[in-house]
């Protein structure tokens, strides 16, 4: 049996007291603690601010969506607001703080006028499902009585919701929103990839561009082994990397000549910059 | 409310001691590796009955053991019990050293040296690619490369044509910046599965739980629950020029789909897939829609196409209940009438 490789943060319970706990808070909207009718027309300005409000926190949960949060790529503090408190080490947000240079503040800002751009979108698609939701009961219901009624009710709730999200976010701007979003987000996190490899460079510390090629010689050397030390029989070796020779043979691309290269000198590919 | 109030503690309770559950039924060993990839070989549970060996590639964005999950959640366990040999290529987790492995890497190299080392031990003998989701258009690219390794091919869930309508991960992906994307470096896990999750937010990230919530399930149950959402929670990060590769090649420039692709400098034509071809696909598929998939027949070389769309939704194709019974069943008659 294998022990699955999620992290420390999985905790299902967690997720699932979070959902109960959303879906009372829908219920009692509805009026099912009461138990009495319920004027569903009245219902629709609380149910689309409940949803834009889960819209917000649930998307900005999505590294996806939440752009240039600490890093967003490092896949570490995700969700955090733009304008959330930074911290004192000098990477991260806080590399692009008050006193950086203005490439980083020029992202930021718009970043920032991105996701104003995307709470529109959720205003929009909260408004539209809880419309949907109240035109689709009509007027007769009555508040859910039992909790099969209040399942029911939520089911409904959740394909007017979808379909409202759907309606919005398959159209071009939205895409392209989504877009821009996810490239702003790269830009600056490259912006504060390249102050750090300054700050590290000036310290005598590696650099990523130099990692990159320490890994790309011992990829490399790795190669060349498995090239000299390979025998007839290595093609069925258990555990074995492919001989290169078999490899060759596919017509795999060729690669770089390692023992032609001096010291030190940079993978040929190269690390983008 | 009382009564619901009690139930959710239970299920609570039970969602605690579910979460150290553990997956992966089936015994398997690890018969060969290139880089983070290890390609295993599944024990088998009867006496051989089918004379080609079978190997599974799975998507690189997701674990492969979503395919023996549990002993009755099981594709793989199904291939075994009909006497299939079968072996399954796990991509492990690549690191900072992998962030340059491309699609060409991936293809020749990691499935490539796969299926020479299965060849290898089974006297040179062809096999049966299985891809699934992107480890199908893996594959399609391989048999369309090396149609003489490959005795026959099947795709589960596999994309095609990346521009279809209802296509909403395309859309969103289309005016990425892949560049620059790239030069952030690997992409974690977490992004892409937040980004599979904003597809369809309130469905797959509430409802579940709610339906968790009123089905009041007993601790197998839970289990089971669990099982499912570790794994879907279990991303591996992906190398950033493999993945810069795929949405560029694929999402947003269709290059199978418009006969432009090219892998290693060679020409990939799926005009050039001549083997027998099974296509699985799901009818409500919100990741890989089946008209992307569905459109393979019209565009492989080959002669002998099934087509086959089965009522699930993408995940469902690998765990749901019917589709758990229909997909080996398919598999191995189809497989059963070509050996």
């Amino acid at each position: 049996m294998e022990t699955p490789r999620t992290g420390t943060s999985f905790k299902p319970e967690e997720a699932y007291a979070a959902a109960a706990e959303r879906f009372f808070e829908l219920m009692k909207t509805f009026g099912m603690a009461g138990g009495t009718s319920t004027d569903w027309k009245a219902l629709a300005a609380p149910l689309a601010t409940q949803f834009e409000r889960w819209l917000q926190m649930s998307q900005a949960m999505t590294p996806w969506f939440s752009a240039a949060t600490p890093g967003v790529f490092g896949g570490a503090g995700l969700g955090a607001p733009v304008a959330a408190a930074f911290s004192p080490l000098p990477l991260g947000p806080a590399a692009v703080s008050g006193t950086q240079p203005p490439h980083a503040l020029e992202l930021l800002g718009r970043l920032v006028r991105l996701q104003a751009e995307l709470a529109k979108h959720w205003s929009e698609i909260a408004g539209t499902a809880a419309q949907r939701f109240v035109a689709r009961l009509g007027a007769a219901h009555a508040a859910p009585a039992t909790p099969q009624q209040a399942l029911q009710l939520y089911e409904m709730w959740v394909n007017c919701a979808e379909e409202a999200y759907a309606a919005t976010v398959h159209r071009e701007d939205f895409s392209r929103l989504q877009a821009e979003l996810a490239n702003t987000s790269a830009a600056l996190l490259a912006e504060q990839r390249r102050q750090a490899e300054a700050l590290v460079s000036a310290f005598g510390l590696p650099t990523r561009n130099e990692v990159d090629a320490l890994y790309a010689q011992v990829k490399d050397l790795r190669r060349e082994l498995a090239e000299l030390t390979r025998t007839p029989s290595a093609t069925g070796a258990s555990g074995s990397a492919e001989p290169g020779a078999a490899r060759a043979q596919r017509g795999a691309k060729p690669k770089r000549a390692p023992r032609a290269r001096p010291r030190g000198a940079r993978r040929a590919r190269g690390p983008k910059r | 409310m009382a009564e619901i109030t009690r139930q959710i503690s239970e299920t609570l309770a039970r969602l605690r001691a579910a979460r150290d559950v553990t997956v992966g039924g089936s015994l398997k060993e690890a018969v060969w590796s290139c880089g983070k990839t290890t390609l295993y070989h599944y024990l088998p549970l009867t006496a051989a009955k089918h004379a080609r060996p079978v190997l599974i590639s799975f998507a690189l964005v997701n674990r492969p053991y979503v395919l023996d999950l549990q002993p009755d959640r099981s594709l793989v366990r199904r291939l075994l019990e009909a006497g299939l040999e079968v072996y399954l290529i796990d991509w492990g987790n690549p690191d900072d050293a992998d962030r340059h492995i491309d699609l060409e890497e991936y293809i020749e190299q990691h499935l490539g040296g796969s299926v020479r080392h299965i060849r290898a031990r089974h006297g040179g003998e062809r096999l049966e690619l299985l891809g699934v989701c992107q480890g199908g258009v893996l594959s399609l690219c391989y048999a369309a490369l090396h149609g003489e390794d490959v005795a026959n091919l099947i795709t589960l869930t596999t994309p095609v044509d990346f521009h279809t309508p209802e296509n909403l991960l395309s859309k969103w992906v289309r005016g990425l910046d892949t560049a620059l994307l790239e030069s952030c470096g690997n992409v974690p896990g977490e992004l892409l599965n937040g980004l599979f999750l904003a597809l369809m937010p309130l469905r797959l990230t509430q409802e579940k739980y709610v339906r968790l919530l009123t089905a009041h399930p007993d601790q197998r149950a839970v289990e089971d629950f669990v099982r499912m959402e570790k794994w879907i929670f279990d991303s591996p990060p992906q190398s950033a020029t493999a993945l810069a590769q795929f949405v560029r090649w694929f999402y947003q420039e269709n290059r199978l789909m418009r006969d432009t692709l090219s892998i290693g400098g060679r020409r990939v034509s799926l005009s050039d897939i001549r083997q027998p071809l099974l296509n699985l696909y799901a009818l409500e598929d919100h990741i890989v829609p089946a008209s992307a998939s569905a459109v393979l027949g019209e565009r492989a070389g080959s002669r002998d196409y099934t087509g086959c769309a089965i009522a699930t939704g993408h995940i469902g194709m690998y765990v749901s209940r019917a589709a758990g019974a229909e997909v080996p069943r398919r598999i191995i008659s189809w497989l059963a009438e070509r050996s």
